[in-house]
C-alpha cells in the first residue's frame, strides 16, 4: 500500500520530525484528551506510582453536560511520558497535544516538597504551549496528626483548599509561587476523593477545550491562518498565500482541525461532517498529507461510532513490554456484540465498517508520500490494524502491520524493539502466531544487537522464550517428541539463540538445559557436523554448570522441564539378564491342591482382569526371577553417534518398586561402534522390580534415560522382574579332576564336573564338597542322580548316603559339607553268545548295558556223554576262537551322570524357592575281565557243583584273580584261563514254590526258576581281581548268567535223596570200593522224594562203565561183569517223603576199574522246558559215580 | 524465475525446501514459515464462506520489500509456497499459477512413488532437479 511516489513530496532536510512514535495508540485516542501523569521526585516508589496511575487511568471516560444541556462523552487518555516534540504535531492532529498534567510526588521535608513543586512548574513550562490545566498530587510523610495549620493552598487559584476531608492538613506548605492546585494524599490511604478530583480536572480540561473549539468554529473560514505540520514550514515560504489554492488549503485544513476538536469534545456527528467536508476540500488541491489526516479522522470517528467499546489492553501493560499472559483477544467472541452495535445508532456521514479500512488505507498511502510523516504513518498503520482486528479481518490487519515494517524511520533501538513487540502482540491477536514469533525473535535480537548500546540479554531471553510456541516448540522434551512437527531448521536456530541468550544472562544451568534439549529433540534434524559442534558446545557449557534432570524455575515463574540426553549414547538393546543357570531360583514343587475335576480352567484365579494382565505380561514382564541381595544384570548395547570418543560415567539403572542398589558404571564409547555394557545392581528386598531405564552422565549432563522416551526401536515402557527373597548359594567341588568333555548329556545347571576311569567291577569314592558362599543358611538339601541309564543300573553305579548329607544341615555361610558319592563300574562280565541263546532268554537280564548274553552250551547235555570232563574239546576251542570278538564288543564305554543338588534356605525357602546345581560325572569304564564261557560240573560232593569259567583278562596287565576265598590265579594280560569255582547248589527251599504248582504256566515258572538259580550263582560267586600294575582291584559278578535246563539240574539240589549201600554199607563220596573179581556186590539204593509233591514215572537205572581217562567211556562190559536183578526199575509214583528202594547184585569177572552210574530219569512231567530241544526229561544222578576197583 | 519453493505438509512442517541461493535458505525459511499464518487464515476464511474448494491457488500471500510470496494448497492441505523476487516483473499471476500446477504434478508423482512414505521429508534428487527446473523456468 506504499505510495509509489513515496518521499517525492518530502523535503530531504531533516526537519524536526516527530521522533517518538506511540505504538500503543488506538484510533479512539483521536477523541481523547491527552493527560500526562508524571512521576516527580525520587521519593515516590514506582509501585505506588503505578498504583495511582492505574487508579487515575480508570477515569478515562467522563460524561459532561455542556452548556446546551447535551451530554458529552469525553475520553481521556493518560500517559506516563510525552515527548514535547510530539506537541508540534498538535495542529496536524489535535489529540497529540498534551492538554493536562498531573504530577505525583512524595516528600518528607519541606525541601523536597519545594523541589516537587519546582519540577511541576518546570513541566508546566515545558508543555506550556498546549497545556490547559494541571494538578499536583503530594504524598506527605506519615501524619503526626498535627493540628491543621492554615494550609497554604490558598495560593492556588480558588476555594478548593478545604476540598478533601480525608487529607490531613499539612504542616508543610507549597512555595508561594506554586500556582497549581495541590492535592495531598496518604500513600496507603483509600484516597476516596481522588476520582472526583480527577473528574473535576477533566471537566476543567473539557471546558477549556470547548471554549477553544467554539472560538475556532466561530472564525471565518476564509480568514483562517494556514495550519502546518511541523516539517511543512519551509515549504510554504515564498508561496502566494493569497492564491485560491492556498485559500482552499487553509479552509480544508481548518475544517479538518475543527473536526479533530469536535471529536475530542465529544461531538461525533459534527466531527464527521467536518472531516467529510475537509476531505472534499483537500482532495481538490492535492494536499495529500492533510487529506490523509482527514481520512484518518473520518475513519477514527466512524470507528468510534461503530465500536465505542473497542477494548484497550489493560492500562498496566501499556508501556510495559508484552508479557506472557497478556490477554490474547479472541476476536470472534469479543466482536460478536460489537458488530451488532452499528445497527442501533446510525450516524450521518459515518463510514460503513468495510469503508473504514479502505479510508485508512488511503490515508496511509497519502502519509507515505512524506518521509517526515513516517511516524504518523506507522501509528496510523497500527491504529488501522487494531480496527481490523476489531472487525476480525485478519488479513487486512496483517497487511496494515506488514506496512509498518517498510516505513523507514530513524528510531532508537528501544523504539524499534517496541515496534516489533507491538507487532508481535497484534499478530498474535489475529492468530498469526508464527509471524508474532518472528517479530518477537527480531525484537529479541534487537535487544542485543551491536547497535544497541545497552544490551539486555535478560529481555532478549524472555522474548526468545515467548517466541517458542510460534515455532511449534515447547520446553518439554517429552511433548516435543510426541508432536514432532514444526520447522526443524528454524527451531534449531532459535534454540541455539536461546542457548546463547541464556548463557549471556549468566544462567548457565539454563543454557545447559536448552542445549541438552536441542540435542535431544533435534538430533535427527542436525547434520553430523552440527551434532558434533553442538555436543562440544554442550560440553563446554556444562563445564560451567552441570546439567541435571531437575525442574528449573525462572524468575518469571516459567518452569523449564528437565531435558535428558536419551539418545546420546543411543541405546539399541536393553536386555534383562537372567541369573546364571545354577543360581536361578526354582519353585519348590508343592503338592497341588486338588484342582477339581477340571484340568484346565479359562479363569485366572487370583483376581484382576485376566485379559489385561496377560497382555501386559507379554510386553513387560520378564519370565525369570531375580534374587534379593544378589547381583542382577542388564545388558545394554550402546552406540556413540558422535564422531569422537564419548565418556559416559555414572551409569545406573532407574528402577522403581523394591529397593534397588545400582552399581555405577563408566564406559568410554568409541565412535560409531556398538558397545555392550552390563549394568548391575542388587535388589535389597523381595517383590516386584520395575526397570524403566538408566541414568547417564555424559557431556557434563546428567540424564535419566527412560525407555519410553528413547527414540530408537520399540522398547516397552518398563520391564518388570520378580525378586525372590534371599537364597543361599553353594559352591560345589569334587575330589576328582574335571572331566575332559561334556557330551550329549548337557544341562545348564552344571557347575563342575568329575571324570574318573574305572575298570569294570572297580569301585571308588568321590567326595563332593559343598561350600556355602552365600549369606543364608542352607536348610534344605536334596541330591539325586540323573542319567539315561535305567534306574536299577544307575543305583549300582552311583550310590551315596543320604543321611550323611542331612546330618550336616544346616550349612552356615562360609562353612562346607561333604557328600560321599560311591561310584561302581558295573558291567556285564559274561560273554554273549547269540547263536546258542535259548529263545526264552529272560529279557530283563539282557537289557541295558548288558548286551544280549546267553550261555554257551555247545555240546549240550546229551545223556550219552557221561565223561568226567564235561566240556568237549570243540566247545573249548570255539570259546577261544570267540575271544577276539568278545574283546571288541567290550571296549571301554563312558557313563555320564549328573548329581543334581537342590538346596534352599532362609527367606527364599519360606517362599518355596530353591536352587539347583549339578555335578557332571563321567565314568569311563574299561573292561577288566570277561567270562567268555561257562559251564557247570557236578562236584565231588552232592551239595556242591563246579562252575567252570573261561575267564579272559582284557587288560594289558597281569591280573590276580581270586575266585574263591582261598584260591587265586594269575592271568597275563590279554590271556584267558579256565577256573573251576565250587558253588553250593541252589537249595530246594529257594525253588520249592516252583515245584508246587507245576501244571499251569510252566514257561514262566521255568524262567523264574532259571533266574533264581542265576541269582543264586551270582550271589555266591565272587570273582575278585587285582591288577598288579595299577593296583586297582575290583569284583566281577556273574549277574545274569544263563543256564540251560541241563545245567539247571546240576545247579539245583536234586529233589531225590539218594542213599546207596554196597554190601550193606553206605557209600561215602570219593570213596573207592575194593573187591575181588568174582565177588558179588550188593547194591541197594533208597530214593527219597524230598519235594512236597509226588513224582511220577521215575526210571531208575544202574549202569556200569569203564573210564579210560582219555575221554573214552566203555559201556560194553558184557564180558566183564554180570548183574542179577534188574538194573532198571520204573517207579510209577513216588509220593512226598516216600522212600523207594531198589536192589541188584553185580559180579565182576575181570579185575579193573569200574564205575557205576546210578541215575533216575523223570519224563518231563513238571517241565516242558527242554521237550523241544532235548529228548529226555530230567535226569538226577547219584554223584559222584561209585568207583569200584576190582582186583 | 522463482527464488524459492517450499512444500509444507498438513502438520505445517516442511517437507521440501529449495532455493536458488543456499546462503539465504534460513531467511527464506523464516519467510515461508511466516506466510503459513496467512495461508491458514485464508483457508479458515475459505471454509467459513464455503467457497469453491477447487480453487487451490491462494494468490499472493504477502509481499515484502524484496520478495513476493505466493501460496497454493492442495485438497489434502499440502501447501506449496513460491517466493519470487519483487523486482521480477515478468512473472504474472498466470505464470505463477502454472508453476504451482507443475509443482503439484511433480508432487503427485513423488507421492505415487512406492518408496516414498507420505509425510516424510522429500529428498529425491530427480524431484529436486525438476523443481529447480520449474523455478528457473527451464521447463
Amino acid at each position: 500500500m506504499r505510495s509509489s511516489v513515496s518521499y517525492i513530496l518530502s523535503s530531504t532536510t531533516s526537519e524536526p520530525t516527530m521522533s517518538h512514535p506511540d505504538y500503543e495508540q488506538y484510533s479512539h485516542d483521536h477523541a481523547a484528551l491527552l493527560v500526562l501523569v508524571k512521576h516527580v521526585g525520587s521519593q515516590l516508589k514506582p509501585k505506588v506510582y503505578g498504583k495511582f496511575f492505574e487508579q487515575i487511568s480508570k477515569i478515562n471516560n467522563c460524561k459532561i453536560t455542556d452548556s446546551t444541556g447535551l451530554l458529552r462523552n469525553i475520553i481521556v487518555r493518560y500517559v506516563r511520558e510525552h515527548p514535547v516534540e510530539n506537541n508540534d504535531w498538535g495542529d496536524f492532529q489535535t489529540h497529540r497535544r498534551l492538554l493536562g498534567l498531573i504530577s505525583l510526588g512524595k516528600y518528607d521535608s519541606q525541601q523536597e516538597l519545594s523541589e516537587i513543586c519546582r519540577v511541576h512548574e518546570s513541566l508546566k513550562v515545558k508543555y506550556n504551549t498546549t497545556l490547559f490545566d494541571s494538578r499536583c498530587i503530594f504524598f506527605g510523610p506519615p501524619k503526626e496528626m498535627t493540628t491543621p495549620v492554615s494550609d497554604d493552598s490558598s495560593s492556588c487559584s480558588e476555594n478548593e483548599v478545604k476540598k478533601v476531608d480525608c487529607v490531613e492538613i499539612e504542616k508543610f506548605t507549597t512555595p508561594a509561587n506554586f500556582k497549581t492546585r495541590a492535592l495531598f494524599y496518604d500513600e496507603v490511604g483509600p484516597c476516596s476523593d481522588l476520582e472526583t478530583q480527577v473528574n473535576e480536572f477533566v471537566n476543567s480540561l473539557f471546558w477549556v477545550l470547548e471554549s477553544k473549539r467554539l472560538e475556532r468554529s466561530r472564525e471565518k473560514l476564509e480568514r483562517v491562518s494556514l495550519l502546518l505540520a511541523p516539517f511543512e514550514k519551509k515549504d510554504f515560504v515564498g508561496l502566494d498565500m493569497e492564491s485560491r489554492n492556498n485559500k482552499k488549503r487553509c479552509t480544508g485544513r481548518m475544517t479538518k482541525h475543527l473536526g479533530d476538536l469536535c471529536l475530542q469534545a465529544g461531538l461525533l456527528n459534527e466531527s464527521l461532517a467536518y472531516y467529510t467536508a475537509a476531505a472534499e476540500t483537500l482532495k481538490t488541491i492535492n494536499d495529500w498529507l492533510w487529506l490523509g489526516a482527514a481520512y484518518e479522522g473520518l475513519s477514527t470517528a466512524s470507528a468510534l461510532a461503530l465500536y465505542p467499546e473497542m477494548p484497550r489492553n489493560m492500562p498496566l501493560h501499556r508501556n510495559a513490554s508484552l508479557q506472557e499472559g497478556s490477554p490474547r483477544k479472541s476476536s470472534v467472541s469479543v466482536n460478536a456484540p460489537l458488530l451488532s452495535s452499528p445497527t442501533k445508532k446510525i450516524i450521518t456521514n459515518s463510514l460503513l465498517p468495510e469503508d473504514i479500512s479502505k479510508r485508512y488505507r488511503e490515508a496511509i498511502i497519502h502519509y507515505s508520500k512524506y518521509q517526515n510523516a513516517g511516524i504518523v504513518e506507522t501509528e496510523a498503520s497500527f491504529k488501522a490494524a487494531r480496527i481490523a482486528v476489531e472487525q476480525n479481518h485478519a488479513l487486512q490487519a496483517a497487511s496494515f502491520l506488514q506496512n509498518v515494517v517498510y516505513i523507514n524511520l530513524t528510531l532508537s533501538e528501544q523504539e524499534k524493539i517496541q515496534r516489533f513487540e507491538t507487532l508481535a502482540e497484534l499478530y498474535s491477536q489475529i492468530g498469526f502466531n508464527r509471524k508474532a514469533a518472528f517479530c518477537q525473535r527480531l525484537a529479541a535480537t534487537r535487544y542485543v544487537s551491536p547497535q544497541n548500546t545497552s544490551p539486555n540479554w535478560g529481555k532478549c531471553y524472555s522474548l526468545m522464550l515467548q517466541s517458542l510456541p510460534g515455532h511449534c516448540l515447547t520446553l518439554d522434551p517429552v511433548e516435543m517428541k510426541e508432536t514432532d512437527q514444526g520447522w526443524p531448521a528454524l527451531q534449531i536456530q532459535l534454540l541455539q539463540e536461546l542457548v546463547v541468550a541464556a548463557r549471556r544472562t549468566g544462567n548457565s544451568a539454563l543454557a545447559t538445559r536448552h542445549m541438552t534439549f536441542l540435542l535431544q529433540t533435534m538430533w535427527g534434524h542436525l547434520t553430523p557436523t552440527e551434532q558434533k559442534e553442538l555436543s562440544i558446545q554442550l560440553q563446554s557449557l556444562s563445564a560451567q554448570c552441570e546439567g541435571s534432570p531437575v525442574l528449573l524455575v525462572l524468575d518469571s515463574g516459567i518452569v523449564v522441564p528437565p531435558a535428558n540426553l536419551t539418545d546420546i549414547p543411543m541405546c539399541t538393546a536393553f536386555i534383562v539378564r537372567d541369573l546364571q543357570p545354577h543360581l536361578r531360583p526354582k519353585a519348590i514343587p508343592t503338592l497341588v491342591e486338588d484342582p477339581g475335576p477340571f484340568l484346565f480352567t479359562p479363569r485366572h484365579f487370583g483376581g484382576g482382569n485376566s485379559l489385561d494382565r496377560r497382555q501386559q505380561r507379554a510386553k513387560t514382564k520378564v519370565d525369570f526371577l531375580w534374587v534379593e541381595n544378589e547381583v542382577c544384570e542388564i545388558q545394554v548395547k550402546l552406540v556413540n553417534p558422535l564422531p569422537f570418543e564419548l565418556k559416559v560415567s555414572n551409569m545406573r539403572l532407574l528402577t522403581s518398586g523394591v529397593v534397588f542398589e545400582s552399581v555405577p558404571e563408566t564406559v568410554v564409547l568409541p565412535p560409531d561402534v556398538s558397545t555392550t555394557l552390563t549394568l548391575s545392581g542388587w535388589a535389597r528386598e523381595g517383590g516386584e522390580l520395575e526397570l524403566s531405564g538408566y541414568s547417564t552422565h555424559t557431556l557434563g549432563v546428567k540424564s535419566n534415560c527412560k525407555l519410553k522416551h528413547m527414540a530408537s526401536t520399540n522398547f516397552p515402557n518398563f520391564y518388570k522382574v520378580d525378586v525372590v527373597p534371599a537364597l543361599p548359594q553353594l559352591k560345589v567341588t569334587t575330589s576328582f579332576p574335571p572331566s575332559a568333555s561334556f557330551s550329549n548329556f548337557h544341562d545348564d545347571n552344571i557347575v563342575t564336573s568329575a571324570g574318573v576311569t574305572l575298570f569294570h567291577g572297580e569301585s571308588t569314592q568321590c567326595t563332593v564338597t559343598l561350600t556355602n558362599i552365600g549369606q543364608v543358611d542352607v536348610e534344605m538339601l536334596e541330591a539325586e542322580i540323573h542319567s539315561v541309564l535305567e534306574p536299577s543300573l544307575q543305583d549300582q553305579i552311583f550310590s551315596w548316603d543320604d543321611s550323611e548329607v542331612q546330618s550336616q544341615l544346616p550349612i552356615k555361610p562360609g562353612t562346607s559339607a561333604t557328600l560321599t558319592l560311591r561310584l561302581h563300574s558295573a558291567a556285564n562280565f559274561l560273554a554273549p553268545n547269540v547263536t546258542a541263546s535259548p529263545s526264552t532268554l529272560p529279557h530283563d537280564l539282557s537289557s541295558g548295558v548288558y548286551s544280549s548274553m546267553s550261555a554257551s552250551v555247545t555240546g549240550g547235555s546229551l545223556p550219552s556223554r557221561f565223561n568226567s570232563s564235561f566240556r568237549s574239546t570243540n566247545s573249548a576251542m570255539s570259546s577261544l576262537v570267540g575271544l577276539p570278538t568278545v574283546i571288541q564288543q567290550h571296549t571301554s564305554s563312558a557313563i555320564e551322570g549328573q548329581l543334581r543338588l537342590r538346596y534352599s534356605g532362609g527367606p527364599g525357602f519360606k517362599s518355596d524357592y530353591c536352587r539347583m546345581c549339578s555335578v557332571f560325572i563321567m565314568i569311563e569304564m574299561i573292561p577288566s575281565l570277561h567270562v567268555t564261557n561257562w559251564d557247570v560240573l557236578p562236584a565231588e560232593i552232592s551239595s556242591q557243583f563246579y562252575l567252570v569259567l573261561d575267564i579272559a583278562n582284557l587288560t594289558s596287565q597281569e591280573m590276580e584273580l581270586r575266585y574263591t576265598p582261598t584260591k587265586t590265579m594269575l592271568i597275563e594280560g590279554q590271556e584267558s584261563c579256565r577256573v573251576p569255582v565250587p558253588v553250593d547248589r541252589c537249595p530246594l527251599s529257594k525253588l520249592s514254590k516252583y515245584y508246587e504248582d507245576t501244571e499251569d504256566d510252566n514257561g514262566s515258572t521255568n524262567v523264574d526258576m532259571t533266574r533264581i538259580c542265576s541269582e543264586h550263582i551270582s550271589e555266591l560267586v565272587d570273582l575278585q581281581w587285582l591288577l598288579l600294575a595299577t593296583d586297582s582291584k575290583g569284583t566281577s559278578s556273574l549277574k545274569g548268567i544263563t543256564l540251560t535246563s541241563r545245567m539247571m539240574d546240576i545247579v539245583r539240589m536234586s529233589p531225590l535223596m539218594w542213599e546207596v549201600q554196597v554190601n550193606g554199607s553206605a557209600i561215602r563220596p570219593q570213596e573207592d570200593i575194593n573187591c575181588d573179581a568174582g565177588d558179588c556186590l550188593e547194591l541197594k539204593m533208597n530214593l527219597t522224594n524230598s519235594l512236597d509233591k509226588a513224582l511220577k514215572q521215575l526210571n531208575v537205572s544202574v549202569q556200569f562203565y569203564q573210564d579210560y581217562e582219555n575221554g573214552n567211556l566203555n559201556y560194553r562190559l558184557d564180558t566183564r561183569l554180570a548183574t542179577t536183578g534188574s538194573v532198571k526199575k520204573t517207579i510209577n509214583c513216588l509220593q512226598s517223603k516216600e522212600i523207594a528202594s531198589h536192589e541188584c547184585n553185580v559180579i565182576f569177572f575181570t579185575p579193573g576199574q569200574y564205575k557205576v552210574d546210578i541215575q533216575c530219569c523223570a519224563p518231563d512231567n513238571f517241565s516242558t522246558m527242554c521237550a523241544s530241544t532235548l529228548s529226555t526229561g530230567h535226569v538226577w544222578r547219584f554223584t559222584p559215580p561209585i568207583n569200584i576197583s576190582v582186583k | 524465475m522463482a527464488v524459492c519453493v517450499a512444500i509444507i505438509g498438513k502438520d505445517n512442517s516442511p517437507k521440501f525446501f529449495a532455493c536458488l541461493n543456499p546462503d539465504e535458505e534460513l531467511s527464506f525459511q523464516y519467510k515461508v514459515l511466516s506466510s503459513l499464518d496467512v495461508v491458514e487464515e485464508k483457508l479458515s476464511a475459505g471454509n467459513k464462506a464455503g467457497s469453491d474448494l477447487r480453487e487451490l491457488y491462494l494468490g499472493m500471500l504477502y509481499s515484502l520489500e524484496t520478495h513476493k510470496i505466493y501460496g497454493y494448497v492442495t485438497n489434502t492441505k499440502i501447501k506449496f509456497i513460491i517466493i519470487v523476487d519483487s523486482t521480477n516483473m515478468v512473472l504474472r499471476d498466470n505464470e505463477i499459477r502454472s508453476m504451482f500446477r507443475k509443482i503439484h504434478s511433480e508432487y503427485a508423482d513423488i507421492v505415487s512413488n512406492p518408496f516414498y512414505t507420505p509425510g516424510e521429508q522429500i529428498c529425491s534428487k530427480p524431484f529436486l532437479n525438476n523443481i529447480r527446473n520449474i523455478m528457473t523456468g527451464t521447463v
